[in-house]
């Protein structure tokens, strides 16, 4: 297993990390043009009744002392209130991200399910049938915005065909749609990845030996190769979690789901600061935590990193 | 060899690992389904499912101006008078009110037995505590502006309040039937009970639940001071929904009862199907296309008449708005004290182009700042830099987040040309807010106005209002310190079953209380 040494390297990178990340967040929202106290206040109000609404949510008092309260309390984990409706932050995210989170886990659970096998039998025949269909097929999933894909399944499975509702988040049935839609491009992503490392593998020396002793090729190929192949796999799929998150903004707004994206998004576009501070967290939190997971992972699995 | 490098232990170890989170992946969504808690399509029948175009800002009716808050809460509270058709305004909490001859103190009768949700009876002392709560500092209310002629608030018994005033101030009767004049209980005003999630109120509708992005739901109130026990729906779900393909489609295939959005192209196509229709209103926006009167070339007269002579204002009606008609001034077609004051700038690209040589217009570039998330302006800005463009003016697109028009386009006047909507009040007197002070975002400053605007403030007779605010529409429309487009028209999608639903277009909003499914 990994020493402590580089356990607590990493883990203080991550921490260095999540605090660049969310400071450099707090310093943008308040430098973008944009007053929440305005955007509360709406064409109606005068000047007077908006510096009212500044001095209530603190917005006027100078930048430093709100960097450093706001500091002192998400040190101590009090992310503060919505500017809007005055519900907790905490409460907020706690109530979107498992939504948020099943999605992206179902959607990168469905992208693996598809681009593992397909991608091994690709490298297996390579220039195949299979092969040139799976190119294909991760050619055009890339090239598809996210949105577009989306609405096309909405409009193919929800409006044409009824199968599945058009809005929604109370059954299974709900999450059918969006989690194809996110999985089809992670999984166009991952294909290929999958299928070069193993090409890769495969013409290494230990096959022709593994070969050469007669061992039978199954065993050859997914006892040993795939196995190395999976290395860069686990690398390059934290990396595609990540966009999983930021992709899933998307797929809520394009099919009604109340997930932490759509809380970002009107968090940002109203200037609602603490929402957008504590989303940024946690979704920071999650996205490196996630690479500290693979980062450990694989050099549990690869003891060259360990020595670096 | 590179096999031993590796170790088994090792490689097990990630395989293990992408395993299991397959196996979490499967039963994760059922998690968050229980999470959610939102049991839907039950009791359809008895209820009525409303697609909204976004979230309330808050459902605390004080402290916000957002549009869809006041679409939200409707149901929930109640005011003390209400708007009636022409202008004029009906009981509601208050059964009856006078005003005393120099138009100081204004006395409300309250009705009897009116029942707020947590069960208490309404009181006068109710409404005194709701009138201090918007002047609170702590409450930053955007709606204290319109009670600050007031003195103070006071119950004269359990149920006569008595507000006094510091001038004459005839708008204040607007501000009561007002969204935001909403009667909350004075025990929950105390207590801070947090309003903007949880609404309490004496309205038809009792709150039950808000998801954000996701739904409110409220309830019949059985005890409802009206009474509305024949036909009403024991619920009413608004779903947040904001691709209007997906509430036109939700409203025909039947999982949405009405409908907030409706595309031109989906226009026909609802209209035509039987069990679909379209309700059409007026609107109470102005569309305008702004200019700041303080720009070296703006402030000169005829430039801004040149610009109103390019416009053709039912075609960026039709194309931008999905229709409307069009307006000289800066009312808005279907309101009580519009003025139909003659356009003295029509359209005619000639004349426009006459005065751009008269005037020292040079060639140079005007910037027209747009917010961006409101499609209908962006079109419309497209089509005026076009209209613009042909009489030999150059214009300059920049589209601008909304936040960042509110602050800088609207707080500051940092910009040349801009592309709003200007929404409806129930006293003319909140439209013209800050042209009586030269305080407004165009920076328009005319003393005769400012003179016209604080008479009909102060006048308590309504025929001889109409007479100052048609006066003040004629000077703004030959001053033209904005062009005054027109009054869009506002859609929303029906199913045939649907019966009695009538909006209103000062407050926005639906009346919740009328509404029948069959």
């Amino acid at each position: 297993m990994p020493s402590l040494r580089f356990f607590l390297g990493k883990l203080g990178r991550l921490i260095a990390t999540i605090f660049a990340i969310t400071s450099l967040v707090f310093i943008v929202l308040r430098v973008l043009p944009g007053d929440p106290a305005r955007t509360i206040a709406g064409l109606d109000a005068d000047e007077r009744e908006v510096a009212a609404l500044r001095a209530e949510l603190g917005t006027d008092r100078p930048l430093g002392e709100q960097y450093l309260s706001w500091l002192s309390a998400t040190a101590r984990l009090d992310f503060g209130a919505s500017f809007f409706h005055e519900r907790p932050v905490v409460d907020l995210i706690r109530e979107r991200i498992p939504l948020t989170l099943s999605l992206s886990v179902a959607a990168f659970a469905g992208a693996l399910v598809l681009a593992l096998p397909l991608g091994v039998a690709m490298a297996v025949r390579r220039w195949g049938a299979v092969d040139y269909l799976g190119m294909g097929f991760s050619h055009a999933a890339m090239a598809l915005p996210e949105f577009w894909l989306a609405i096309l399944l909405l409009l193919g499975f929800a409006v044409l065909l009824g199968w599945f509702p058009l809005f929604g988040a109370a059954t299974p049935r709900h999450f059918v749609l969006p989690v194809v839609a996110l999985a089809l491009s992670r999984a166009a992503v991952l294909v290929r990845l999958v299928r070069s490392s193993m090409i890769e593998e495969l013409d290494k020396e230990y096959v022709l030996a593994a070969r050469a002793h007669g061992l039978p090729e199954p065993r050859i190929r997914y006892r040993y190769a795939l196995r190395n192949a999976l290395l860069p796999v686990i690398t390059v799929g934290a990396i595609q979690f990540g966009y999983l998150l930021g992709g899933s903004i998307v797929i809520e707004q394009v099919f009604s789901l109340p997930g932490l994206g759509r809380l970002l998004l009107s968090a940002i576009y109203r200037r609602d600061f603490p929402v957008v501070q504590g989303g940024v967290i946690v979704t920071a939190v999650v996205f490196s935590g996630v690479n500290f997971i693979a980062d450990l992972l694989y050099s549990a699995a690869n003891p060259k990193i360990r020595m670096r | 060899m590179q096999m031993s490098a590796i170790s088994h232990k090792g490689r097990q170890g990630a395989l293990g690992v992408i395993v299991t989170l397959l196996l979490l992946a499967v039963p994760a969504p059922y998690r968050a389904l229980s999470a959610l808690g939102a049991p839907e399509s039950a009791a359809a029948e008895a209820s009525i499912r409303i697609g909204m175009s976004g979230n309330p800002d808050t459902l605390d009716p004080h402290r916000t101006s957002g549009t869809l808050t006041f679409f939200s809460i409707r149901g929930f509270y109640d005011t003390l008078i209400e708007p009636g058709e022409e202008g004029e305004y009906r009981p509601a909490l208050a059964e009856r009110w006078e005003v005393s001859d120099d138009g100081l103190i204004w006395t409300f009768e309250l009705r009897e037995r009116v029942r707020f949700h947590h069960g208490r009876i309404l009181q006068a002392a109710d409404v005194v505590a709701t009138f201090e709560r918007i002047l609170d500092d702590t409450i930053a209310s955007p709606h204290a502006r319109e009670l600050r002629r007031l003195k103070r608030v006071e119950a004269l018994n359990e149920r006569t309040v008595r507000f006094v005033l510091s001038e004459p101030y005839t708008p204040l009767l607007a501000t009561l039937a007002s969204g935001w004049g909403a009667i909350l209980p004075a025990d929950l005003v105390e207590s801070g009970h947090r309003f903007s999630v949880e609404p309490v109120g004496t309205g038809a509708y009792v709150f039950v639940h808000w998801q954000e992005d996701s739904h409110i739901r409220m309830r019949r109130n059985p005890e409802y001071w009206r009474g509305n026990e024949v036909g009403a729906p024991e619920e009413i779900a608004l779903r947040i929904i904001t691709e209007t393909t997906v509430q036109e489609q939700a409203l025909i295939a039947g999982q949405l009862d009405i409908i907030d959005m409706v595309s031109e192209a989906m226009l026909d196509t609802l209209e035509q199907r039987s069990d679909t229709m379209v309700d059409r209103t007026l609107s109470s926006l102005v569309m305008v296309l702004a200019m700041n009167n303080h720009h070296e070339l703006l402030q000169d007269l005829r430039v801004r008449q040149a610009i109103a002579h390019a416009v053709n204002k039912q075609q960026v009606l039709d194309v931008a708005y999905n229709g409307g008609r069009p307006v000289s001034t800066f009312l808005d077609y279907g309101d009580p004290f519009y003025a139909d004051v003659e356009d003295p700038y029509p359209y005619d690209p000639d004349r426009a182009r006459e005065l751009l040589d008269e005037s020292d217009y040079a060639g140079e570039t005007l910037r027209m700042s747009v917010p961006q998330n409101y499609e209908p302006h962006v079109r419309a800005a497209e089509i005026y830099t076009e209209m613009l463009g042909r009489v030999g003016l150059n214009v300059e697109l920049r589209l601008i987040e909304w936040s960042s028009w509110l602050s800088d386009v609207y707080q500051n006047s940092d910009f040349d040309l801009t592309v709003i909507g200007h929404t409806g009040k129930l006293d003319p007197d909140g439209r013209f807010a800050g042209y009586d002070t030269g305080d407004n975002y165009v920076n328009w400053h005319h003393p005769k106005a400012e003179e016209l605007l604080e008479a009909a403030r102060t006048e308590a007779e309504l025929e001889r209002r109409y007479e100052l605010y048609a006066e003040l529409q004629r000077i703004m429309a030959e001053e033209v310190p904005m062009v005054f487009v027109g009054t869009s028209y506002r859609h929303m999608g029906l199913r045939a079953s649907i019966r009695e639903f009538h909006m209103d277009p000062k407050l926005d909003t639906i009346d919740f209380y009328r509404l029948r499914k069959d």
